[in-house]
């Protein structure tokens, strides 16, 4: 897997070049899948062209391989935006977050692969 | 003479004991079915306007005869395609299901003429194929309630963060109705109770499916004169119905001030909109099949 790529598309993205990180992303093949910055790249895109929720199931997945601050911090940065406050700040506390995160996973019947 | 065969429940069955290909029938079969089941009556609908013998069987196929089938699952049906090829002067199909997207250019190159459910990008401006609604449920009926008792309704699974937003934003709108599911298809409400609740209802909250933005739950809210309220991602609506009334959001908290602040007269204008939309929409589709059948 090849690093680098990854730092290209973050750079595109921080350049707000979006349609062409959009590009770069998606030429990426199925080594990338489990990656947590892969994951982490592709929510960013979906949240900058405001797909909230394909953003969300995406960093959600993001944790079941990886714990990771930023991917906690734009969970809670999208549920802000949504309007559910309770949920955000929950997230954005590392004491709260993993039993909210947990408790979320166990609703969402289509995201969590794992036995919490 | 032109035929019509449903096809979806007939799924290739192979003499093997590896477990991968004996999984991919069972879900063939059971979508095939599934198909049958819930989506004759909508097909049947926009066949209205044709002409067609209904036949149970290739075997019932002769030479010259215009086949108009109903499909699904159709990576296994190559060599099926072949044949009715050599035999038919024309063959219509009615692909259903195929919510993923797989490539189906082989089995399409079969044939003269492709309507299919579940529409992607190489697919909305295609010469050869069509994309239709997917439809309501077979048995759903509009009980014309002059009272409509519900301001919103979801029933379905659910599965990801829309659903679960959709429920955290509207549970304190009331009266609503909600009938949660823990997998697609099981522990439903009835089709009964659902044309019951839905003729009772004002909006319908319509979330992307898993796989796919369509659900039939955008269709069965259009048939019971509701208001959709759909996910505007990838303005996959407006690409494929380019006129819809429907109302769009990006994010559930922005139809709160609709479901809550609308009056009886802005919610009775937007339900006749989409009404009339959807019975046009449907009459020109049924036009625009019977043109490309007998052309």
């Amino acid at each position: 897997m090849n690093r680098d790529k990854l730092k290209n598309i973050e750079k595109l993205i921080g350049n707000k070049k979006i349609d062409l990180a959009q590009i770069e992303i998606s030429k990426l093949g199925p080594e990338f899948f489990k990656d947590s910055e892969y994951l982490y790249l592709r929510s960013k895109i979906f949240f900058i062209n405001k797909l909230y929720y394909i953003a969300l199931d995406t960093l959600l997945i993001a944790l079941e391989f990886e714990e990771n601050e930023k991917v906690y911090n734009l969970i809670s940065k999208i549920y802000g935006i949504l309007g559910n406050k309770e949920l955000s700040k929950k997230v954005a506390n590392p004491e709260l977050r993993l039993n909210a995160i947990v408790s979320l996973k166990s609703e969402l019947t289509g995201i969590s692969q794992k036995e919490n | 003479m032109i035929k019509l065969l449903w096809n979806t429940h007939n799924q290739k069955k192979t003499n093997t004991k590896n477990k991968d290909i004996q999984s991919k029938e069972a879900v063939d079969y059971k979508w095939g079915t599934y198909h049958k089941k819930h989506s004759d009556v909508w097909i049947y609908e926009i066949l209205k306007k044709v002409k067609y013998d209904l036949i149970d069987s290739d075997e019932k196929l002769e030479n010259g005869d215009t086949l108009i089938i109903v499909d699904s699952s159709l990576e296994n049906k190559i060599e099926f395609y072949d044949r009715l090829k050599l035999v038919c002067s024309k063959i219509m199909l009615f692909h259903l299901g195929d919510e993923a997207g797989l490539d189906q250019s082989k089995i399409y190159k079969s044939c003269n003429y492709v309507w299919r459910t579940f529409c992607s990008n190489k697919y909305f401006e295609n010469q050869q194929v069509k994309c239709i609604p997917i439809g309501y449920k077979s048995g759903l009926k509009n009980k014309k309630k002059s009272e409509r008792k519900y301001k919103w309704a979801f029933t379905g699974t659910p599965h990801k963060s829309s659903r679960h937003d959709l429920l955290y934003q509207f549970s304190d709108i009331e009266p609503f109705f909600c009938h949660k599911t823990q997998k697609f298809n099981e522990k439903i409400i009835s089709v009964e109770e659902m044309s019951e609740v839905l003729s009772s209802t004002k909006f319908v909250p319509c979330p992307n499916g898993f796989f796919h933005p369509e659900t039939y739950r955008v269709y069965e809210a259009l048939e019971c004169e509701c208001i959709p309220i759909v996910e505007n991602a990838y303005n996959y609506y407006d690409r494929l119905f380019p006129d819809n009334p429907f109302i769009k959001v990006n994010k559930w908290a922005d139809a709160r001030p609709i479901i809550q602040g609308w009056d009886e007269d802005e919610i009775k204008k937007k339900q006749n909109e989409c009404k009339n939309w959807w019975n046009k929409y449907k009459i020109e589709l049924q036009e625009s099949i019977n043109k490309k059948v007998i052309q």
